[in-house]
């Protein structure tokens, strides 16, 4: 029996720019020789709004976004071991305050850097594969999720070095985990999607006591805090196909990513009682042409009112996410920008948009103020096909 | 969905009224345009009812959303405003100040200006391109702070301790259909949930018809009435049959009409659901191997295996004179001086003189004082059964009223006479109780008026009694309810009516007013005159509940209604209570046990069901006894023999077997599941003790069961201390009043791995490759390691799993069995690290423990403390990597060095 999906249609964005707000590249940086995976804005920190951070190579790098279109590079670190490949970084706090930045990679070393004082805080060990995300609890900037390849998640206390939590086992993920978010308005639940083609909801209520411990460890071994497994999600969900590599809350909502050029948002229906037995419904469908390799995250500004992400022809499509029906806010491309972008960052007020490139560059996008909107775009479409080669599913990891 | 639906369907639920009438009044056939049209337009609006409610949802949430983001910003702002004063030193800050110097942009040369960043010829350089006017990158370089080396661990992926084998997950998920509450703490099922037989067809029907389709149905019958073409319309738009949507449409017209009467069977306390559901659960969830709940190795809803023995119900010593409190029934009956039990005895003997006596003088001399009381009912149920030819329109009418009286009053006894077999294999309560009432059904046709209506299902009868009842009749009934509604507990009633069931009629009425309501009504019709107010009166006071808890209580402890009040029934019934209910469905029990001959004694007094299940698995003894038995003595005898000398001797080259206990009720013969797949029959089995599949165990004593001497070691098999006879272990110090410890010392030493007592066993990183496993303390030759333990899986499954490990390179199968492979890679324990080596110093062997097959690593030598375990993965030959086939050559090293090869590297033991 063919399944009957009325009254619960998604609806599909328009692939047609409304250009209410347009862009143009105002700088690029050489970050490195190797692919940038991943870059983010401070939204920690009111001072550091304009600091980033990105992963290339087995170097992180601190920098400045300057107003005038400029990028002033702050610091550097780099990993002794050359084979260190980070994929991921992701700002943090310290219990006083001073901003950290906490990174992973290849090797499944979580480092976490005192970029106040410039020195190392904690090396965190413990996956036993590579780190794909790392994400930070926006109440409690100590708290750190990382997914990784191992299959698993794990709740760090970045502060203390405690690895609280690991989330696996039999409800776990069957395959590597991409990505993870916390909820923003729930601080026990988080997301988190993977190579096994699902998203998973798990909540850490039951377990806050051991989160709460972990600030008060007075031991100076990490190792031997009492992490807890926790085997069971509260919500199983499969709205993709395939991997879903990057997925994030939306309010109540959810945005996933999946290799098949498109981003779901979709309401998880949990049912509190029951778990695993909820279900989910896809509400908007953001398409994304040329964006079917894994390993290509998109990102937000601080409020959630626009959604950014490159694609593989090294496009990047912003989205309006107030908007109903969903809107395409623009596409921006530029003739030279033609590798792919595995991550993008909007700034807190998405103003300025950085996106990083396989090629080892970071390339800055700003808004143009509105009077010049118009005659900007005109310029832009007949860029838009000139790029069309494919490149394969690659991925080296 | 619901959500997402829900506005558009309220919004429209009250229009159909008016619909509804329009329609009525037209009544006309409408043509298929008309219907598509129809249908169309529901569609469009279901569709934009989808967007609305959309765009509501991404309204709220967009509130939602702010109010959280702002939060998050006041945040940021008070972090960067609070930290930036307590603390000024903050270098990021310093930084960011003095970084415009080194901005970016046209400027190219600033960043040479700036002193901090050096160039380091050793390191990547960053460089920053100003892309305004050229793309012409300008470098900046600087100089990296150095992240000392940390050595990255060996991969593995994130697995879960395991202590014992565990059966794949997707078993564990689903628990039939049943929802089970878990309990916070303990994290064990509790066996009591909300009224789930409604919960789960609710469910099922929702699952069938989502709420929009619900909306489609609901408007377009209303609107265009109900007629075949506008069904084959919507079946067609649909796609479904129109059968299926008529259906559907009534249950959606009598959900309307129950919505707006208001809920009024909410709220029924859980004294009025029978335990049924929580008897159900309990089969369910319960490991009558493990004796836990939920358990992982066995899984849920096994096969429920009787015993065919069953263990005499528990008596405490019996003091006459000691009461179990105030309402003990000694008490009272001292008291009211009321011969109840004379009564009782008197009446029983009456029946059983009716069906003659034949077996009666047969068993009675098993029975003891105790029984006596009890014993006659019994036999005059036996009789009953035994002689069938004889049965007058009394015997008819008890044989078609039992099961279905049953099965109204409790589901675990629905099986009734004829289900019984089936049942007991089983309790899928409801399918059986079904297809005896149908049968029923269909046999009472036959039969008189009378009896056909004391055999109908409960709401069937009380239509009926309506239409057939005659004017006297309905009199009765109502005296009886009346009766009922006074508070008529008093035992002077009840010794009337023993009396009273001198007449065998009245006690057939006796009988038929018994537990269910709908059963009191009944008899009242065909036996007009004679009410029985004390067991109508006793049926409304007896919650479901407790009558289910008062019939096990009598399996457990007899015809003891102090222990059954004390155990069962605290709080909901004393002593007396349950005395007073004891006597009277007693005399219930001398009709209604028709099938109820109980020679074992093994329960006394077991009411209705349980009767007839002993009934049924005694008879069909009964019957082989007399056939094959004696020539199947011989055969079994030499098979189960040579089947345990096959296990012992062939295991090298064959795969062990799987054990699943049989269900038989006898002797095993040749349908008995063991022997067909293999095994032999173990203490799980439903089998007498002297079957003789079973396994025997050993009489060691003095050699500790430590050499292939003894029957259980050669059949690679623990010892069992409930089937050993030697087999023993030290058990506390001698304070809890266990007999202190024999004086030889001999300890069965081949308990290790039931009784887990393994060496400390070290994860560390391998001296050869990847993690590997150590020993803690030093241990001699053969001692017991631990166990391998992880997920059981199929062949098939493991296949499946084995090309993807391939993959990784990384395995961790292990055959098991014929049946089962286990599987470390994400559950198991620190064993699963030990690595592969052509010489190794460890062996691993599959060991039957309590009819489960486990992997216990023994030392092959004697290892040193800090030891590494290696042991040899004995990969099948023909799958066997190729490093494997010639080991010199590749030194040691398991799975991670394997060529992904064609077959599935296994290890096996």
């Amino acid at each position: 029996m063919p399944k009957i999906t009325l009254g619960t249609e998604s609806i599909v964005g328009s692939l047609t720019p409304s250009n209410q707000k347009s862009y143009k590249l105002t700088n690029k940086i050489r970050d490195g020789e190797t692919p940038v995976y991943s870059l983010v804005f401070n939204f920690l920190d009111s001072r550091f709004f304009s600091v980033f951070v990105s992963a290339c190579g087995n170097r992180i790098n601190v920098y400045n976004c300057l107003e005038d279109g400029g990028i002033a590079p702050l610091q550097s670190y780099a990993d002794e071991d050359k084979e260190e490949s980070f994929y991921t970084v992701s700002w943090a706090c310290g219990v006083k305050g001073n901003p950290f930045v906490v990174a992973g990679g290849e090797k499944g070393i979580i480092r976490v850097i005192d970029v106040g004082n410039e020195k190392i805080h904690k090396s965190l060990v413990g996956h036993g594969n590579s780190v794909n995300e790392i994400r930070t609890n926006v109440t409690k900037p100590q708290l750190v999720l990382s997914a990784s390849k191992d299959e698993s998640v794990r709740l760090w206390n970045v502060e203390t070095g405690i690895c609280i939590l690991i989330f696996a086992g039999t409800g776990g993920h069957r395959n590597k985990v991409m990505s993870v978010d916390f909820q923003p308005n729930d601080e026990h639940r988080f997301i988190s999607c993977g190579m096994d083609k699902t998203i998973k909801i798990w909540s850490m209520k039951e377990f806050w006591t051991y989160v709460e411990d972990s600030f008060t460890w007075k031991d100076d071994d990490p190792s031997k805090f009492p992490t807890k497994f926790v085997q069971f999600p509260v919500h199983t969900a499969s709205v993709h196909t395939n991997f879903v590599d990057c997925n994030r809350w939306f309010g109540d909502f959810i945005l996933s990513k999946s290799v098949e050029n498109e981003i779901l948002l979709w309401e998880p229906i949990v049912k509190e009682n029951s778990p695993g037995e909820g279900t989910s419904e896809v509400i908007l469908r953001y398409p994304i042409p040329n964006c079917n390799i894994w390993f290509i995250k998109f990102s937000c500004d601080f409020f959630l009112n626009y959604l950014s992400i490159g694609n593989q022809e090294g496009k990047i499509y912003v989205w309006d996410l107030k908007s109903f029906p969903p809107v395409l806010v623009t596409v921006l491309s530029h003739e030279q920008s033609n590798s792919v972008i595995r991550q993008t960052a909007m700034s807190t007020d998405g103003t300025t948009i950085l996106a990083a490139c396989e090629d080892g560059t970071i390339r800055r996008w700003d808004a143009i103020a509105e009077e010049k909107a118009d005659t900007v775009e005109a310029q832009r479409p007949p860029l838009l096909h000139q790029y069309s080669r494919r490149k394969g599913k690659a991925k080296q990891k | 969905m619901a959500s997402g639906a829900s506005p558009s369907s309220s919004a429209t639920r009250s229009d159909p009224h008016k619909d509804t009438t329009t329609s009525q009044a037209e009544k006309r056939a409408p043509g298929s345009k008309e219907v598509a049209a129809v249908i169309d337009s529901l569609k469009k609006k279901l569709a934009a009812d989808r967007c609305i409610s959309i765009k509501k949802r991404i309204d709220e949430n967009k509130k939602n959303l702010r109010g959280v983001t702002q939060s998050f910003m006041r945040s940021c702002v008070e972090r960067g405003g609070g930290s930036s004063y307590k603390d000024g030193s903050d270098l990021l800050v310093k930084m960011q100040r003095d970084s415009p110097g080194t901005k970016s942009g046209s400027d190219a040369d600033k960043s040479n200006n700036h002193s901090s960043f050096l160039e380091d010829g050793n390191n990547v350089s960053s460089t920053s391109t100003a892309v305004q006017g050229s793309s012409v990158p300008v470098k900046i370089s600087f100089r990296p702070i150095k992240m000392p080396d940390v050595k990255r661990l060996s991969p593995y992926t994130t697995w879960v301790f395991l202590d014992r084998n565990q059966r794949m997950t997707e078993d564990q998920s689903v628990v039939g259909r049943r929802r089970i509450y878990y309990d916070q703490t303990g994290g064990e099922a509790l066996i009591c949930s909300d009224s789930e037989e409604e919960a789960i067809d609710e469910e099922d029907e929702k699952r069938g018809f989502v709420e929009p389709e619900d909306f489609i149905i609901r408007m377009t019958l209303d609107q265009l009435g109900l007629s075949d073409s506008v069904l084959e319309e919507l079946a067609n738009f649909l796609s479904r049959n129109s059968s299926e949507i008529k259906a559907r449409y009534e249950v959606l017209m009598k959900e309307k009409e129950v919505s707006e009467s208001g809920d009024n069977q909410a709220a029924s306390s859980l004294l009025n659901k029978d335990m049924d559901g929580a008897l159900d659960s309990f089969d369910n969830l319960f490991c009558r191997r493990c004796l836990v709940f939920d358990c992982r190795l066995h899984g849920c809803s096994q096969d429920l295996i009787f015993p065919a023995e069953k263990p005499a119900p528990w008596t405490p010593p019996v003091d006459e004179n000691l009461t179990c409190g105030a309402n003990c029934y000694k008490t009272l009956l001292k008291s009211n001086r009321i011969p109840v039990n004379g009564t009782i005895e008197d009446k029983t003997g009456t029946s059983s003189n009716g069906a003659g006596t034949k077996t009666t003088s047969k068993f009675s001399g098993k029975l003891n004082r105790k029984k006596s009381k009890t014993f006659p009912s019994e036999s005059a149920s036996s009789n009953e059964k035994c002689t069938p030819e004889t049965s007058d329109s009394e015997n008819g009418v008890q044989q078609d009223t039992n099961p279905e009286k049953v099965s109204s009053s409790s589901k675990v006894k629905a099986s009734g006479g004829r289900g019984g077999r089936k049942r007991n294999n089983n309790r899928v309560a409801e399918r059986v109780s079904r297809r005896t009432q149908k049968r029923q059904k269909k046999s009472e046709a036959s039969d008189t008026d009378s009896i056909a209506t004391g055999s109908r299902s409960a709401s069937d009868v009380k239509l009926k009694d309506n239409e057939d009842a005659t004017s006297s009749s309905q009199k009765h009934v109502k005296s009886g309810s009346s009766k009922n509604s006074r508070k008529n507990d008093t035992p002077v009633e009840d010794s009337k009516n023993s009396v009273k069931s001198d007449d065998p009629v009245s006690q057939l009425n006796a009988v038929a007013s018994e537990p269910c309501s709908d059963g009191s009504l009944r008899k009242d019709e065909f036996v007009g005159e004679n009410v029985c107010p004390g067991g109508l009166s006793e049926d409304k006071s007896w919650k479901p509940l407790e009558k289910s808890l008062f019939q096990k209580g009598v399996e457990i402890f007899g015809m003891n209604s102090c222990m059954i009040a004390r155990n069962l029934l605290c709080g909901l019934k004393s002593c007396w209570e349950v005395f007073q209910y004891m006597t009277c469905s007693e005399n219930k029990a001398s009709f209604f046990g028709c099938d109820a001959l109980n020679p074992d004694g093994s329960s006394k007094f077991d009411i209705n069901g349980n009767m007839t299940n002993n009934q049924v698995r005694r008879r069909s003894r009964f019957l082989r006894r007399r056939g094959k038995v004696r020539r199947l003595k011989y055969t079994w005898k030499s098979a189960a023999y040579h089947s345990i000398r096959k296990k012992s001797t062939d295991k090298k080259d064959q795969p062990c077997r799987q054990f699943n206990p049989c269900n038989c009720k006898t002797a095993c013969g040749k349908e008995c599941t063991c022997l067909l797949n293999g095994t032999c029959c173990e203490k799980y089995c439903g089998c007498p003790k002297s079957c003789k599949n079973r396994f025997r165990g050993c009489h060691c004593a003095k050699s500790q069961c430590r050499s292939r001497q003894c029957p259980c070691f050669a059949a690679d098999r623990e010892c069992d201390p409930d089937v050993c006879r030697n087999c023993w272990v030290i058990g506390g110090d001698g304070t809890l009043g266990v007999p202190s410890q024999r004086g030889d010392n001999y300890e069965c030493r081949n308990m290790k791995l039931l009784l887990k007592q393994q060496q400390r066993v070290l994860l560390g990183i391998s001296d050869v490759s990847g993690w590997g496993a150590f020993l803690k303390n030093s241990v001699s030759k053969h001692e017991y390691l631990g166990e391998y333990t992880g997920e059981l899986i199929s062949h098939k499954e493991a296949d499946k799993r084995g090309k993807i490990y391939d993959r990784e390179n990384s395995s961790f199968l292990f055959n098991l069995n014929d049946q089962f492979v286990l599987d470390a890679y994400r559950k198991g324990d620190k064993l699963k690290f030990a690595n592969h080596s052509p010489e190794p110093n460890c062996y691993a062997k599959v060991i039957m423990v309590a009819g489960d097959h486990r992997v216990g690593i023994f030392a092959k030598e004697r290892i040193l403390a800090g030891e590494e375990l290696f042991y040899d993965y004995r990969y099948e030959p023909d799958r066997a990597p190729a490093w494997a086939r010639k080991p010199e050559a590749s030194g040691s090293k398991k799975d991670e060095n394997v060529t992904p090869s064609v077959g599935r590297p296994k290890k096996v033991a």
